[in-house]
């Protein structure tokens, strides 16, 4: 139980940071979404149900701000969790670069779908996609710049709590 | 176990968890949704205070002949507002003889409640402010905010030190406005948020004997319809009107104040009925 906390507590760091650099850069009106970081390790490396618990606690985080429905992140989180997780037998997934890589293709995938459930709210859809592209971009750079540290710092915090330090056996 | 259950069963306990979301009653969700919230809150409050007191320091560095300048400044500027003031009294004293005299139902009283921008939420699915006051200082939902430059937007949730505020720039947000002079409503809805560009909206239900272009705007203001937001507040400068498809009216695009983007301070109107 101490591992889906210390990942919880993780992702509340990380949507604390992104919130900061949002706040930072709303005067050039861009935006920053990191969620995918919040699942890749727990789907890469737990086992299904403490890290489907992890994934989905961190997308209540998200929404709990948010001016949507309650729980349209944590659903959205916990899908793409079992997507990764059904996958990670598949591609490798104890270095640092692959981890990124998935994580870069989860967000792709978490932000499109998401904005897919707000753009007919939009008066003017087409007029939209264009500042959600600019998004996406500047999302998918930062999330490459910080992930590298991000998921050490997850795993420095399980390792804490875990005799084992192969990130494999925290499940 | 067969491999190709084994397979599917992620997705199995996906869908139990989906079922389980989908009947778990809106009370506990409700519930788990402010939890969440008042736990993230203290991380937005803490950091906006940490900004309050980096620009303390940061003012501290100015020299004293600076200061000097600045409040003598103010003094000028304090000097016209009291003037405006005494107008103001006068002017509130007429309206209140000639809604006497006519039977006129009066205007809704506001009480001014000053903000602090916790955090800016600006992102192309909503556009969104959190302020440092909440239940604490008697704020309501749908509470009109104001700055300097006319409307920020209005007030869609209430928490216990906080409150987060809906910008007009948001899709969320759809308010009868008029042309400043005319008296003819039309619909305005937040939702044009371009990169690095001006944040805008659109207009709907514009008369047909309205013109403006980029070159010469019109100032958009609140109707007072509706009975959120009090009349003559700026909305934004219309930049663009053209037919719309049923040639009954037109449809145009409305340009909001660049400064929306960088607020650090906000004005709540509180309607002094809802005390």
């Amino acid at each position: 139980m101490l591992r889906p906390i210390l990942i919880f507590l993780s992702t509340l760091l990380l949507w604390a940071l992104a919130a900061q650099l949002n706040h930072a850069l709303a005067p050039w009106r861009v935006y920053v979404f990191l969620g995918s970081l919040a699942i890749t390790l727990p789907a890469l490396t737990f086992s299904l149900r403490p890290g489907l618990l992890a994934s989905f606690l961190g997308g209540l985080v998200f929404d709990a701000e948010a001016p949507i429905p309650f729980g349209t992140h944590a659903l959205l989180f916990a899908l793409t969790h079992v997507v990764v997780f059904n996958l990670r037998d598949r591609v490798p997934r104890d270095d640092t670069l692959s981890r990124v890589v998935i994580a870069l293709f989860a967000n792709l995938g978490l932000f499109l779908v998401f904005s897919f459930t707000q753009v007919a709210r939009s008066p003017a859809p087409a007029s939209l996609w264009p500042r959600l592209f600019a998004d996406l971009a500047c999302s998918q750079l930062v999330l490459a710049l910080i992930a590298p540290w991000f998921f050490a710092l997850q795993t420095r915090a399980l390792a804490l709590v875990t005799e084992e330090t192969n990130p494999s056996r925290y499940a | 176990m067969p491999k190709r259950f084994d397979q599917a069963r992620p997705f199995l306990t996906l869908g139990l968890l989906v079922a389980a979301w989908l009947i778990i009653p809106t009370v506990f969700k409700v519930f788990t949704r402010a939890s969440f919230f008042e736990l993230t809150a203290p991380i937005g409050v803490a950091a906006s205070y940490a900004r309050d007191l980096q620009e303390f320091w940061t003012l501290r560095l100015h020299s004293n002949s600076e200061l000097i300048e600045a409040g003598r400044d103010l003094a000028r500027l304090n000097a016209s507002y009291d003037l405006a003031v005494q107008q103001n009294t006068e002017m509130q004293g007429e309206i209140a003889r000639l809604e006497g005299i006519l039977r006129l139902p009066s205007y809704t009283g506001f009480r001014s409640e000053h903000a602090r921008v916790v955090r800016r939420d600006f992102s192309g699915w909503w556009q969104r402010l959190t302020i440092r006051k909440g239940k604490n200082y008697n704020l309501v939902v749908g509470a009109p905010v104001v700055f300097s430059g006319g409307v920020v937007g209005r007030i869609s949730e209430v928490f216990a030190y906080t409150a987060t505020v809906d910008l007009i720039s948001s899709q969320t947000v759809r308010l009868a406005a008029v042309v400043e002079g005319d008296t003819r409503p039309i619909s305005y809805q937040g939702g044009l948020n371009p990169t690095f560009g001006s944040a805008g909206g659109v207009l709907e239900f514009v008369p047909l004997d309205i013109f403006a272009s980029a070159n010469s705007t019109k100032r958009l203001v609140t109707s007072g319809l509706g009975g959120v937001f009090p009349p003559g507040l700026t909305i934004g400068a219309v930049i663009k009107v053209e037919p719309s498809t049923d040639g009954l009216f037109k449809s145009g695009e409305v340009k909001i104040d660049d400064r929306l983007a960088a607020l650090t301070e906000v004005t709540v109107l509180i309607p002094i009925s809802s005390q």
